[in-house]
């Protein structure tokens, strides 16, 4: 527990002493001011709890001593200490923001509780305002969550929709190019602008489709229960798919996996994420980089990061990177899907995942998986039921 | 070497795609026969010679799944190809396992749709090749008896 602050002020230092002295034994942390102008200037340059004050001072009184420690620091309670014939002075203090007043001669014991309930007072408004920020930062997350996950639900709506009429377009544009290759048609003019055109059709379509496959997270055609994923082979598949790009690229790759690192979860979905997230890390990285993945044993659950020294995300991006369709890259090059692709998956599968970046050191990635356990032998229970109650107990404690 | 046609029935709901897709089959030197719903599909089936259906899982009234397994009733020899939208991946699937040849994801290559609609159609003749052998079989050892 640590000491409560107190400032003793009063002109009168026969006064002042002892009674500091008195308080000091009592374990409080005492300093002490001969007059307002004093006073203020010691709160400029020292953190303190509770100041107690004399009303009756020379040069700047209490209550003015009082009214400028409120305007200029916050959050320090004030003890008014007054004459035996000027209880009123007391009252008006109170009215202008003192804690209480005390009537000299004063009771030591008396002004030492009086001391403690104004710490304590101030204890509860420092939390009041805590838990206050903290309500208004969850709200905000509810709502960015919702956000998106009505988005989510939104574009795999459209997504679906998109499949029929982009068959057609291709097919049309496939009929097309059949019918200009035809011998029929070989002297017709123009016939190159025609074919350039139907080009530029099929390529569209395909970069829709891209657009489309992403979103809709096409590894739901696999597996979708959770068995014993060995997160260092993911990795190494990850690299074995992506070492080559990195390599012409002239970034380095490589994996640093410590401790037990098989877990009960989807292999398929984590794959994706690895490569959407490695991916990520390739285009960010400039020639000469590096690119780790990293898998720590953290007990319950095991962290897989991937940090590359690449450009870093700009402060204004950082909360925007998981949004669906938001990209830095040109159009076609990349489709703004994958880490909100990445992000969904994570969270299906327990885990959670956070971004650290800074601009020109590169970009850290770090997912937090449950490790959940496979279930009992010849008990029929659902793996993910196992998991969530793991999952429940990690989400119980407060987000850093 | 000269391609000899595969009938492929088309059945999707949506006219345009049946259109310029059938154009495309024909252009390619298959025989293409039409159908926009899967009661339309079995009715042409009962008056055709088909030897590979193409079908849409997502139709309004009889859907993709019900035409299938009505399909493999009737006519188990015929082959079917499942297209399908990213929505109904799981059906498609589920498809195969009712018996359908294979699955196409919407929108598709051609030259994917044209090896499947091959695969599908030798594998209708091999079909057909063991039936007409055990029929002969079958009929040899009957060759004693005087009706």
């Amino acid at each position: 527990m640590e000491k409560i602050r107190v400032l003793l002020v009063d002109d009168e230092a026969d006064f002042r002493r002892p009674i500091a002295k008195r308080l000091d034994r009592r374990g409080f942390e005492i300093h002490e001011a001969g007059s307002g102008e004093e006073a203020l200037d010691y709160l400029e340059a020292n953190p303190i709890d509770v100041v107690v004050l004399d009303v009756k001072m020379p040069g700047l009184n209490g209550i003015d001593t009082m009214a400028r420690i409120k305007e200029r620091f916050q959050g320090i309670e004030v003890i008014l200490l007054t004459g035996h014939s000027s209880t009123e002075d007391g009252v008006e203090g109170i009215k202008q923001g003192a804690f209480d007043y005390l009537t000299k001669p004063i009771e030591l014991t008396h002004l030492a509780g009086k001391i403690n309930q104004a710490t304590e007072k101030r204890r509860r408004e420092i939390e009041k305002k805590r838990e206050a920020e903290f309500r208004t930062k969850m709200e905000q997350q509810m709502v960015a969550t919702e956000r998106l996950a009505s988005l989510g639900t939104l574009s795999t709506g459209i997504a679906h929709e998109i499949d029929n009429p982009l068959a057609i377009i291709k097919e049309s544009a496939g009929y097309m190019r059949l019918v200009l290759n035809k011998d029929e048609m070989s002297g017709i003019p123009r016939q190159k602008d025609l074919s350039n055109a139907v080009d530029k059709i099929e390529a569209a379509v395909d970069r829709t489709r891209r657009i489309t496959h992403q979103l809709l997270g096409f590894v739901r055609k696999q597996e979708k229960s959770f068995m014993e994923t060995d997160l260092k082979a993911l990795a190494d598949e990850t690299l074995e798919f992506l070492g080559k790009e990195a390599r012409q690229n002239n970034i380095e790759i490589s994996i640093e996996a410590g401790g037990e690192r098989v877990i009960w979860s989807n292999p398929y979905e984590i794959r994706q994420v690895l490569i959407n997230l490695v991916t990520n890390a390739i285009h960010a990285t400039p020639a000469g980089g590096r690119i780790t993945i990293r898998i720590e044993d953290q007990g319950e659950g095991v962290a897989l990061t991937v940090a590359d020294t690449g450009s870093g995300i700009p402060k204004e991006n950082l909360d925007k990177i998981f949004e669906p369709f938001f990209t830095t890259k040109p159009p076609g090059q990349g489709t703004g899907l994958g880490l909100y692709v990445s992000r969904g998956i994570v969270g299906r599968l327990g885990g959670k995942m956070r971004v650290d970046s800074r601009v020109g050191r590169g970009t850290k990635i770090v997912i937090e998986l449950p490790r959940c356990q496979p279930p009992v032998e010849g008990e029929i229970t659902d793996n993910e039921n196992i998991c969530y109650e793991i999952l429940n107990r990690i989400k119980g404690e407060p987000e850093s | 070497m000269i391609k000899i046609p595969t009938n492929v029935l088309i059945v999707d709901d949506e006219k345009d795609f049946v259109e310029m897709f059938g154009l495309r089959l024909e252009e390619a030197g298959e025989r293409v026969h039409r159908a926009y719903s899967g009661k339309e599909s079995l009715d042409l089936l009962a008056k055709e010679y088909i030897d590979v259906v193409v079908l849409d899982i997502k139709m309004p009234g009889m859907d993709g799944i019900e035409t299938l397994q009505e399909i493999k009733k009737r006519y188990p020899i015929v082959e079917v190809i499942m297209l399908t939208g990213h929505g109904t991946i799981e059906t498609a699937v589920e498809g195969m396992k009712l018996g359908a040849y294979e699955y196409l994801l919407k929108p598709a290559d051609v030259e994917e749709i044209t090896t499947k609609i091959e695969g599908a159609r030798k594998r209708k003749e091999e079909q057909e090749e063991r039936i007409r052998k055990a029929e002969q079989r079958s009929l040899l050892r009957k060759g004693g008896n005087v009706y």
